[in-house]
């Protein structure tokens, strides 16, 4: 297939970015114009070039598409093998425009070694796309543990006054919980002979015997990355520390990294320890949501706040992949989407004003309203496409989930009460999220150094009009979006109720 | 293991015994009965009659380890090819050239040790 | 009895003796031309260790692998593809060693440059033999061979008084291990009837205990050399005081020679049947290196001393492979690949190091990386590349060591075993990356000195860490080539 190419070109087109920026001078430290030009022109030609490749992608068919197929470790088992279908395409398109938007929001924000830090923006995308497109365990186990080397870089080196710590807990969290996943890895692969994810879940039985261990080994590898629940801990610290595209990307992305896995391995390896495990699962993402919520209240750092509802929002998601129905698993993706895009467009907006304050506690804002207008608007929208007003993006998500949670026949007998204490999450969200947008928009501008602050600068306002239009667009139009992953989310469920079924 | 094959060394076993049995008993014996009247001068370490000097562990000149070393090559040496020599006439020329080589890095050895001043005293 | 010259094929033996060889050459020299060979001892033992390896390289092609069989029938020697691939491993050693220790030697102000290229040679030679040998007798002399010189290379740096303390404490306890070893092998003897291999694999079940007593103790000795744990005291202090040319060298050197030797006796002298006895016993020891080196590696502010305990990790993760070496038919090609990867990794490593050395043993605390990246980038990012392959990051060569190595494991059904592997693998992360920010998130006065042979030394290791991370079916493919006979037909089978 001439096609079959696509993929790979624009998993390298980043790498292609970073090349350049390695032979480019450093005329100054501060401001070099010509790294941040490339790395902004790479940015935008990969997410050009995802958009250019939809015509290829058929929404129709289930299985995957664009495959592209190579040998690489003959003596492991070992195939290059990436492809695209319903579960992927979405978070592709997510990861440029997050990644795009990432890189275009530090034009001012980074001020120190500004060429390594656009090589490992562009290192980041090229894992990120990784991670989505491989077909093979072995080749997405690579991708997955990449993604923390430019993460723990960006953290470490421009974050903020705990990034040390931070970077290295993300970094440490994360890599135990991939370990673990290696062994089940490799468990797999010897029992199958093959890391070949389609020759896996077709031969599951060879595996099958131990399957609820499995299940676990790479469940705690992807709950780690969610944060789902008890595993969370090292989020509010990265999140704080990043950096402001570091935070965009790593909610944006990064997280929908750990959902995308259980969707992609979890579910159709081992669906029946999946369906076992189902009530425990829902029952950890519950207490995440409202966990979450709870927590999010009682912040007075904006940043934390929101790095917490990440927690609350993920909730969600994981309740809707393991509702373990068509339309749970549907609500799962949108939804992973809209929190890249409100909670990445939130994480923005604190950038934005952190840039000209240094600070990001609620006590030292208040009135913003009236200095800094459009911001305060788009915040606005922003902050209530998190909390999921209808006819923005989050409630098409979360609604979704909830009636999906409702009709689950893999939660029990009772799946009502998982939808009630979910829709409690709803309301607590309305409650934290209006709260800090009181206390930063809202009341008098009674603070000196507030006064002075400027609304938002045109590059500023383009990254925040694009994110609003997709946040306005899945709102009011949401069926094209389910439409791209229909066909193999209906495959996946049929294939999970039948080998768990029978 | 047979057991009469250690029969003869019975007596040996016994004399032990016995030797093992008094060498035991004469000190405690003098120990519990003799008079204990210490005096300084009885303390000393017994050096043939003469007057201690010094501590026992004191650091001596690393040259008689070098020396020791150099025995423990020739010693070596000697054990190597002393087989070759009992044996000498059935390894024939064989068993010679090994041996030759064998000799030729000994001798590059002690040409070096040699050189570097291994051999001289001061 | 008629005596009957026994089949030599010198040839075949050939590299450890031109190694050998080169030793005595550079001897000679040292007495007759003392000062003008000072500049010249490097050159000739980087000579002769091309010239052994190009020998290597044309026997591997060859395919020769006759063994040498002296008198009473078994071959002492087995120039098998196994002892190809550790005499590959141990010449490219001492290459990258000589390279390093060119510079290392003028900055440390060691003075006796003769005699330690001398050393050097005759300690390859010995790491060769053990590869090699096909006989307990000869193992012994290999691993004495190789620990005497390297007794007195740790003491070079003499008067500095951690080396010389260095150098007691290693031959006190390797002399020890040796002991160990040396009544291990009188024990084996005693109850088998012979040193060579396959006579002691076919007599070792009806030599009982004794023949367990004597296996016993020489696992002990080797395990003093590889420094697994409980026999790993002597590491730190050692690597630590060392010249730190000295310590990369031992660190790889030994420790591959001492695993050489025992994958050989363990695969051929000990019959499948007693497996499950040695193997929870060894099973156990690499539970206990793993955790131990890796733990307290966490504290150490010394980077050669936090090398120290990695490395006893590493030989952990060896380890790992060892303990399923009659289950599994990659367990041989695992470690053998994990030694390769550590090789290049570990000397990479190191080189950085010394470049940022100073004289007078100054410059090796962690704190002295503070910041190293914003003078010279090109170099923090290579060291950090050698740290994330010891943690085993995907795209290195440790990555790939570490895999086969947790494959083989698993495939043996130790899985309790690997997960403790990996968990300490992810504590291991820990104070690899510590350097890794020490260069990078902090600012101080990190810096290095440059010098052309220690750039090449960093170059070979850095270029071969990549080729093994991005291209591994080559490297894995020949391990597998170099496996020993009887994991092939397990493999196979």
């Amino acid at each position: 297939m001439t096609n079959s190419i696509v993929l790979t070109l624009l998993m390298s087109l980043p790498l292609v970015g970073v090349v350049v920026i390695l032979f480019l001078p450093v005329f100054n430290n501060q401001t070099d114009f010509n790294i941040k030009f490339v790395a902004n022109a790479t940015a935008i030609i990969t997410l050009l070039f995802s958009i250019a490749i939809l015509p290829l992608y058929d929404m129709g068919v289930p299985t995957l598409q664009l495959e592209d197929t190579g040998s690489w470790i003959d003596a492991l088992g070992v195939t290059y093998h990436v492809g695209v279908d319903g579960l992927s395409i979405l978070m592709i398109l997510l990861t440029t425009f997050i990644s795009a938007v990432a890189i275009g929001s530090s034009w001012n924000g980074i001020d120190k070694q500004v060429k390594q830090y656009y090589i490992f923006m562009l290192l980041l995308e090229t894992g990120m796309l990784g991670v989505f497109l491989a077909q093979d365990l072995f080749l997405f186990y690579i991708f997955w543990e990449f993604t923390l080397v430019p993460m723990y870089f960006l953290i470490g080196i421009w974050g903020g006054k705990e990034r040390v710590y931070a970077s290295i807990k993300f970094f440490l969290y994360t890599m135990a919980g991939s370990l673990l996943m290696l062994i089940a890895i490799l468990y797999v692969g010897i029992q199958a002979g093959t890391f070949n994810l389609p020759e896996l879940i077709a031969n599951r039985e060879l595996y099958a015997g131990a399957q609820q261990w499995l299940f676990w080994g790479f469940a705690i590898a992807f709950a780690i990355k969610v944060p789902v629940f008890p595993f969370h801990s090292w989020l509010p610290d990265a999140h704080t520390q990043a950096p402001t595209a570091g935070s965009i990307v790593l909610a944006g992305v990064l997280l929908k990294m750990g959902t995308y896995g259980f969707m992609r391995f979890n579910l159709p390896m081992f669906p029946e320890a999946s369906t076992n495990a189902a009530p425990i699962m829902a029952t950890l993402a519950i207490i995440g949501i409202i966990y979450g919520a709870i927590v999010s209240f009682a912040q007075t750092d904006v940043k934390k706040l929101v790095a917490y509802s990440s927690i609350s929002h993920l909730g969600f998601v994981m309740l809707g992949i393991f509702s373990l129905n068509e339309i749970g698993i549907q609500g799962a993706i949108l939804q992973g989407v809209n929190h890249g895009l409100s909670t990445g467009a939130l994480f923005f907006l604190v950038g934005v004003i952190y840039e000209q304050r240094h600070t990001r506690e609620i006590s030292e804002f208040g009135g913003l309203w009236r200095a800094m207008p459009v911001f305060a608007v788009t915040s606005l929208i922003v902050t209530l496409s998190s909390m999921g007003l209808p006819g923005l993006n989050g409630f098409v998500g979360e609604f979704s989930i909830l009636l999906a949670s409702t009709g689950s026949d893999a939660l029990g007998d009772s799946p009502w009460i998982y939808t009630a204490f979910a829709t409690s999450g709803v309301i607590l969200a309305a409650i934290y999220l209006l709260k800090m947008y009181q206390g930063v928009f809202m009341g008098p501008l009674d603070n000196p150094k507030n006064q002075a602050l400027r609304d938002m600068n045109r590059g500023e306002l383009a990254i925040m009009l694009s994110f609003l239009l997709f946040i306005v667009w899945i709102g009011i139009a949401p069926s094209i979006w389910f439409a791209s992953m229909d066909a193999t989310v209906a495959d996946l469920i049929q294939n999970v109720v039948m080998m768990a079924g029978g | 293991m047979n057991v009469d094959y250690l029969m003869p060394y019975v007596p040996v076993a016994v004399l032990l015994g016995i030797a093992l049995f008094l060498a035991l008993l004469l000190p405690i014996l003098s120990v519990s009965l003799g008079p204990k009247r210490p005096h300084f001068r009885k303390m000393q370490p017994y050096e043939s009659g003469m007057t201690a000097v010094g501590k026992a562990q004191r650091r001596y000149p690393v040259k008689f380890y070098r020396v020791a070393v150099l025995f423990i090559l020739f010693d070596i040496d000697i054990i190597l090819i002393m087989p070759w020599a009992v044996a000498l006439r059935d390894l024939g020329l064989f068993g010679l050239g090994a041996v030759m080589i064998f000799i030729a890095i000994f001798i590059i050895g002690d040409l070096w040790a040699w050189k570097k001043g291994l051999l001289e005293w001061d | 009895m008629e005596f009957q010259a026994p089949a030599i094929n010198i040839a075949i033996i050939l590299p450890v003796v031109i190694v050998a060889g080169f030793g005595l050459v550079l001897m000679i020299l040292d007495m007759l031309m003392e000062d003008e060979l000072r500049g010249l001892g490097p050159w000739i033992s980087l000579g002769g260790l091309v010239l052994a390896g190009l020998q290597t390289i044309a026997l591997w092609l060859g395919g020769s692998y006759e063994t040498f069989i002296p008198v009473g029938g078994h071959p002492m020697v087995v120039v098998d593809g196994y002892a190809h691939f550790f005499n590959m491993l141990f010449i490219i050693t001492g290459i990258l060693a000589i390279l390093m220790s060119m510079p290392y030697l003028i900055k440390a102000d060691i003075d006796e440059k003769a005699e330690y290229y001398m050393l050097l040679m005759f300690s390859i030679s010995g790491m060769m033999l053990m590869g090699m040998a096909n006989d307990l007798l000869l193992i012994f002399i290999g691993l004495e061979l190789l620990s005497i010189p390297l007794y007195v290379m740790c003491g070079i740096a003499r008067p500095r008084e951690a080396s010389e303390e260095s150098a007691m404490k290693y031959f006190l306890l390797g002399a020890f291990a040796s002991g160990f070893l040396v009544f291990g092998l009188a024990l084996l003897y005693g109850a088998t009837g012979s040193t060579a291999l396959p006579v002691v694999v076919e007599n070792f079940t009806a030599g009982g205990v004794i023949a367990y007593t004597g296996l016993a103790m020489q696992l002990v000795g080797l395990a003093f050399k590889v420094g697994a744990v409980p026999f790993h005291m002597w590491t730190p202090d050692v690597y630590e005081g060392a010249p730190t040319a000295v310590t990369a060298f031992m660190s790889v050197g030994a420790k591959v020679g001492g695993f050489a030797a025992m994958i050989r006796i363990l695969a051929e002298a000990v019959p499948q049947e007693s497996a499950p006895i040695w193997t929870t016993a060894i099973a156990i020891i690499a539970a206990a290196t793993l955790i131990l080196g890796n733990v307290v590696a966490i504290s150490q502010t010394n980077i050669k001393r936090m090398l120290a305990y990695s490395s006893i990790a590493h030989g952990g993760y060896i380890l790992m492979a060892v303990a399923a070496l009659p289950f599994s038919g990659d367990a041989v090609s695992a470690s053998l690949t994990y030694m390769l990867t550590y090789m290049f990794t570990n000397l990479g490593a190191f080189a950085v190091i010394m470049m940022v050395e100073k004289s007078g043993n100054r410059g090796v605390l962690l704190e002295d990386y503070k910041g190293l990246s914003k003078r010279n980038l090109g170099m923090a990012l290579i060291l950090a590349y050698f740290m994330f392959s010891l943690i085993g990051m995907p795209l290195t060569g440790g990555f790939i060591g570490k895999f086969v190595v947790f494959q083989a494991a698993i495939d043996a059904n130790l899985i309790w075993l690997t997960i403790i592997g990996v968990v300490t693998a992810a504590v291991s992360a820990y104070y690899y990356l510590r350097v890794v920010f020490y260069m990078f998130m902090f600012d101080g006065q990190g810096d290095l000195e440059f010098s052309p042979a220690m750039m090449t030394a960093t170059t070979v290791a850095l270029v071969a860490t990549l080729a093994i991370g991005f291209f591994p079916g080559l490297w894995l493919n020949l391990a597998r080539t170099a496996s020993l006979a009887s994991q092939l037909l397990m493999a196979g089978g």
